[in-house]
């Protein structure tokens, strides 16, 4: 893929609508969800790659392109990302993509960058490490196998690109520490949340975000085989949401009234039950 | 059952239940559902009562009272007959030249999992230098392992492993393919099984078979926590799964284990693969401080963050042969870096002894920290969630407790030696 | 920021939606300043909506969707002593005919949040998450424009419309209003609890569509100068209870602990049973009447809703008047675009307007009577309690004869009360109201 001639960066960010977790709870007792007023967010992760990806084209110029695939009304999402600095907005809207897995939206969304890409090549692909709904990071690597990009998981720092040599260096954190480690474009980074803080938009950014037209794409825009999309092209299925496991209390001490006593209390009964475990966990000699 | 204006029953949705997943919507035929304000709507005039949404539905959401049972529905692109697919595979991480605690307890599982479908465990191992894994395999329990050694494969790059670990699973075929919920193994799993088409299920902290339908049923946490979802791959294959870490119990070493290692050639790709520049391992004592593999850990809440005081955890810590970590407050107020933060955006943990001062509890922490053996709760409110779920709860001012434990303790521990 | 704007709003609820809508028709360039992070996040009401009013706004309310929860067939008031109390109710038929919609039941975060989409789609720019923290002035110190908190934040408009409800720090700063004291406030809570709709309609013996509204007063507030409620929605009932704010710090009552006292009320229990709290929240009313209305307009700006304290209390009359005034207020401003004049003086017709209707008038109608009812509080405590022991008495079967029953009664009142006092109490009661 080759570049614009202009010598800029063009980079995709995928984001996501979500609920705010926080509040999403299932009646452990009637096993229903409950749902009263359960807002919906931009996933923070997904916030900030659209972030950094503001801040590579402000450093190298270019522009930023976001893609959300959702219900129309993840349209809110888009808006917040462009009040970031994004120059494009696309939704991916369509009763089609209905029922998704992670494999079936990476197939989706592989097909609306190959599409975007068509017209102006892309250099770069950013999306947050993971979705805090499903948790299961699985959509941006799907997507890097799909469009044939180096994928760098785990990004907490992009070092830098280098344009001309067409390459691009990034830290990743893996288990026992940190990798540097330099890829060519085109890639794809999914980045921690601690990769950098996000803006708070300005006013005429602000105003620019609500204006602006998103464009909507369908399972017709974008091409593919039907069948992969949506339910259809979902291998894996829910069979049953229950609410998790609550753990039981124990022993209470409580030492508002007599401080020294209650600690006692606690540390008797603790060296007393636990004496397997710590000496497992001290050793013999005790400290 | 109701009827629309046309006198067909009709099926409807039972709003409360609905969790919003849309396989309804992709189920009807006649495009009679759509998302109304975040719950499922059918509309009753276009609803021709086929039940389909009825049938799909995980949660019951739907009344629709025609008697026919629930039909279990097949989907997704299926692959080539499943009965060409059997074992139990298991993918083993390596790291200098060791096996990762986490694909041994997995080796463990999948020995259960694989007597109840009788059938075998596969072990697939790559990397350099890497026979006594294979042989440690084998001791674990796998009854054939595949292993790939090659200096190329001393560092984990996706392409390469991915390609592999393809490779394998086409020569193989096993029904079920683990791998530990690493971020390696995150990575490598979702590589795979994108390759393959097949379903992939993260993170999962509980493992079950159903023997007679070789299905693996797979339960997570979903909604940071919030909800656990049991899940099924129906109709593609191998059933991939990664699997948290700490979850599953730690085999015995089998002592007569009669399994055979077959060795695989491996081809080096003819692409540009990505360079390491450089790898800057933590620290010793940093390494030493990952609060993941910590055996002890007091964890400091909002309401104990004060610099004043931290010397006063880690001398707990210390004390008790952990270290300190906190929750996402504490982060986000500077106190501590985000390496140390328990939760559902930061690390999840499950040390022997989890000492929370002034820790409430919320539950994108509890979910990342309910595995740990002992929790003890220091905490002035007794109704915080924290303190409703620990076993050991202190309830005072951490600020008059905290001193007065590490004394406690110390003379315990010499009273002991002395 | 570079670009101007003819009108800037400041609060995206019913008051500033309302000027919104009528601006956006007469295609004059709008914005408005949500601080919330969506239109209606930061509201609260009972809530109840009267169609009439809606319908000045948007006259095709129903054919847009409007989130009705229930269309209310019947009001009741009742009066209430600790054990028992008096019931009144009115239902007529023709609420669900020709008079439907003439009061209907709504949820604040879902209605504002669709009201806000009316107005987006007629062309006005609604930006959330965005507080205004000043009023841009000119040299001679008439408003043009506001300054927010975003980076390049200020913003030059011809006319400033403050509709930021009756919290508004806004106000505050730039002491256009004086800050309420206690005594013209209250304070209300309200808890929403969730029943499946047909254990609503058979409590309440309606259909699937229709609702019943509950105005209660008397002990229930525990002495204070306050109200209660019960309002119907779809799927939940809202309880409702406030009272004056200066009352709350003097008789040192917790606002939850009402709501639960409230909750166990032997005429309120059976209606919530098995009902599951979904949420509690609490919020200002402005209850100083006529007197509290601050200057409602000047050099380049007016006020309108809550923030202008137009609210009945008697009547449970806030969001309307907030549309009413929204709506006169956007009048105003079209006028003054089109003679090019944003003074004081060109805006003038604002106060004109609402002088000449039901607003000022109700308002004014009602002048005395939060004074009285704030001074009055035999009305909370000892009229209920005797009120009640009157009817226990007439309704105990036990032999004794009516005449005595009677003779009981007026002792036991008279005991407390002279007759005297319960004329002159009539009598101010009377004054109060005309």
């Amino acid at each position: 893929m080759g570049r614009s001639e202009d010598n800029k960066l063009h980079i995709v960010c995928c984001v996501k609508q979500v609920p705010d977790t926080a509040q999403v709870k299932i009646d452990p007792e009637t096993n229903t969800l409950m749902r009263s007023g359960v807002e919906s967010i931009c996933n923070p992760y997904d916030l900030v790659a659209t972030e950094a990806a503001v801040q590579l084209i402000e450093r190298y110029g270019g522009k930023v392109t976001v893609v959300s695939m959702g219900p129309p009304q993840a349209e809110s999402v888009l808006r917040e990302c462009l009040a970031l600095g994004a120059e494009e907005a696309i939704l991916l809207s369509d009763r089609a993509f209905a029922g998704a897995d992670t494999l079936a939206t990476s197939y989706a969304l592989s097909q609306a960058i190959s599409l975007i890409a068509s017209n102006d090549p892309v250099d770069l692909v950013l999306c947050g490490r993971q979705a805090i709904d499903g948790d299961t990071g699985q959509t941006g690597p799907g997507l890097a196998i799909r469009l044939g990009y180096d994928l760098f998981t785990y990004v907490s720092e992009i070092v830098g690109v280098n344009l001309d040599e067409n390459t691009i260096t990034v830290k990743r954190e893996i288990e026992g520490g940190t990798e540097v480690i330099e890829g060519r474009l085109p890639a794809l980074l999914t980045v921690e949340l601690d990769l950098t803080s996000t803006r708070y938009a300005s006013l005429p950014d602000m105003v620019r975000a609500l204006r602006q037209a998103i464009k909507s794409w369908g399972a017709n825009d974008i091409g593919g085989s039907p069948e992969r999309f949506g339910l259809k092209g979902s291998p894996t299925s829910v069979k049953e949401i229950f609410a998790p496991p609550v753990r039981k209390g124990g022993l209470v001490f409580d030492s508002t009234e007599d401080k020294d006593q209650a600690i006692e209390d606690f540390l008797d009964t603790f060296f007393e039950k636990e004496m397997e475990l710590l000496v497992e966990l001290l050793g013999s000699e005790g400290g | 059952m109701p009827k629309n204006s046309k006198g067909r029953e009709i099926a409807e949705i039972i709003p409360q239940k609905c969790i919003a997943c849309q396989l309804c919507i992709g189920q009807c035929p006649v495009s009679a559902i759509d998302m109304d304000g975040g719950i499922a709507r059918i509309d009753p005039e276009a609803c021709i009562g086929c039940g389909k949404c009825f049938d799909i539905c995980p949660v019951e959401a739907v009344t629709f009272e025609k008697p026919r049972k629930k039909k279990m529905v097949g989907i997704g692109q299926k692959t080539r007959p499943l009965d060409d697919y059997r074992g139990v595979a298991v993918f083993i991480e390596t790291h200098e030249e060791r096996g990762a605690d986490v694909s041994w307890e997995l080796v463990g599982e999948a020995k259960e999992l694989a007597e109840k479908l009788e059938t075998r465990v596969l072990g697939f191992v790559l990397g350099t230098g890497i026979e006594t894994v294979a042989n440690k395999a084998v001791a674990h329990g796998c009854d054939v392992v595949y292993m790939v050694d090659n200096p190329l494969l001393q560092t984990y790059l996706s392409k390469v492993y991915g390609r592999i670990l393809v490779q394998l699973c086409d020569q193989v075929k096993p029904e079920i393919l683990l791998l530990g919920a690493t971020p390696l193994g995150r990575d490598l799993a979702t590589v795979v099984a994108t390759r393959l088409e097949t379903g992939l299920t993260a993170d999962c902290t509980g493992l079950d078979v159903d023997a007679q339908n070789r299905l693996l049923l797979m339960t997570r946490p979903t909604f940071g926590g919030n909800i656990m979802a049991t899940v099924l791959c129906l109709n593609n294959r191998p059933q991939m799964s990664t699997v948290r870490p700490g979850v599953m119990k730690m085999p015995e070493i089998v002592s007569n284990g009669r399994g055979e290692i077959r060795t695989l050639d491996f081809e080096a790709p003819d692409e540009v693969l990505p360079r390491i520049i450089d790898f800057i391992p933590k620290a010793a004592e940093v390494e030493g401080e990952d609060i993941a593999k910590a055996a002890v850990l007091v964890v400091v809440g909002k309401g104990a963050c004060d610099a004043r005081h931290l010397s006063m955890f880690e001398e707990l810590a210390r004390l008790m042969g952990g270290t300190i970590a906190c929750s996402r407050p504490v982060v986000e107020a500077g106190l501590l870096p985000y390496m140390r933060q328990v939760g559902q955006t930061g690390k999840t943990v499950a040390p022997k002894i989890y000492i929370g001062v002034a820790v409430s509890g919320a539950v994108q922490h509890l979910v990342a920290m309910q595995g740990a053996h002992r929790i003890i709760a220091i905490n002035i409110d007794s109704n915080a969630p924290l303190v409703q779920i620990a076993d050991y709860a202190l309830i005072g001012d951490y600020l008059e407790i905290v001193p007065k434990l590490i004394k406690g303790i110390e003379a315990r521990m010499r009273s002991r030696t002395g | 920021m570079k670009e101007a704007f003819d009108v800037a709003i400041v609060g995206a609820g019913p008051a500033g939606i309302s000027a919104a809508c009528i601006l956006a028709e007469a295609k004059i360039k709008t914005i408005v300043f949500e601080r919330g992070e969506y239109p209606g996040s930061k509201n609260m009401s009972g809530a109840v909506l009267y169609g009439h009013d809606l319908a000045q706004i948007l006259p095709d309310y129903i054919e847009r969707n409007c989130p009705v929860e229930r269309n209310i067939v019947e009001s009741r008031i009742w009066y209430l002593s600790r054990e028992g109390g008096y019931s009144l109710g009115y239902r007529d038929s023709i609420f669900t005919t020709d008079l439907k919609y003439n009061v209907f039941t709504v949820l604040r975060a879902k209605f504002d949040r669709w009201y806000a989409e009316q107005a987006r789609s007629k062309g006005v720019l609604i930006v959330p998450s965005t507080v205004v923290i000043d009023l841009l002035r000119n040299d001679s110190g008439a408003v043009v424009g506001v300054v927010t908190g975003r980076r390049d934040g200020e913003i030059r408009a011809k006319v400033t419309l403050l509709a930021d409800g009756i919290n508004s720090p806004l106000a505050a700063r730039t002491g256009f209003r004086a800050e309420p004291k206690p005594e013209q406030v209250a304070l209300a809570v309200k808890e929403t609890i969730e029943l499946p709709s047909e254990v609503i309609e058979q409590r309440f013996g309606v259909s699937s569509a229709d609702g019943v509204t509950i105005e209660i007063l008397g002990q229930i507030t525990e002495g204070m100068d306050g109200v209660a409620a019960i309002y119907t929605n779809r799927n939940s009932l809202s309880l409702a209870i406030g009272a004056n704010l200066a009352d709350f710090a003097s008789f040192k009552i917790k606002p939850y602990e009402l709501v639960e006292t409230f909750k166990q009320h032997p005429m309120v229990a059976p209606l919530i049973s098995s009902g599951k709290t979904l949420e509690y929240m609490a919020h200002w009313l402005p209850e100083g009447g006529y007197d509290a209305i601050p200057d409602l307009y000047g050099d380049g700006y007016l006020i309108a809703g809550d923030s202008a304290m137009l609210f009945n209390a008697l009547h449970r009359e806030g969001s309307n008047l907030a549309m009413a005034s929204g709506k006169m207020a956007a009048e105003t401003i079209v006028e003054a675009i089109r003679r090019d004049d944003y003074s004081r003086k060109g805006l003038a017709g604002y106060g004109e307007r609402l002088a000449e209707s039901y607003v000022i008038k109700d308002l004014r109608k009602y002048r005395r009577l939060g004074s009285f009812l704030y001074h009055r509080k035999e009305i909370f405590n000892q009229f209920p309690r005797l009120a009640s022991f009157a009817g226990r008495e007439m309704l105990t079967v036990n032999g004794v004869s009516k005449k005595q029953k009677q003779k009981l009664i007026l002792n036991t009142v008279r005991k407390e009360i002279s007759m005297f006092r319960l004329f002159r109490f009539l009598w101010q009661a009377w004054r109060s109201i005309r």
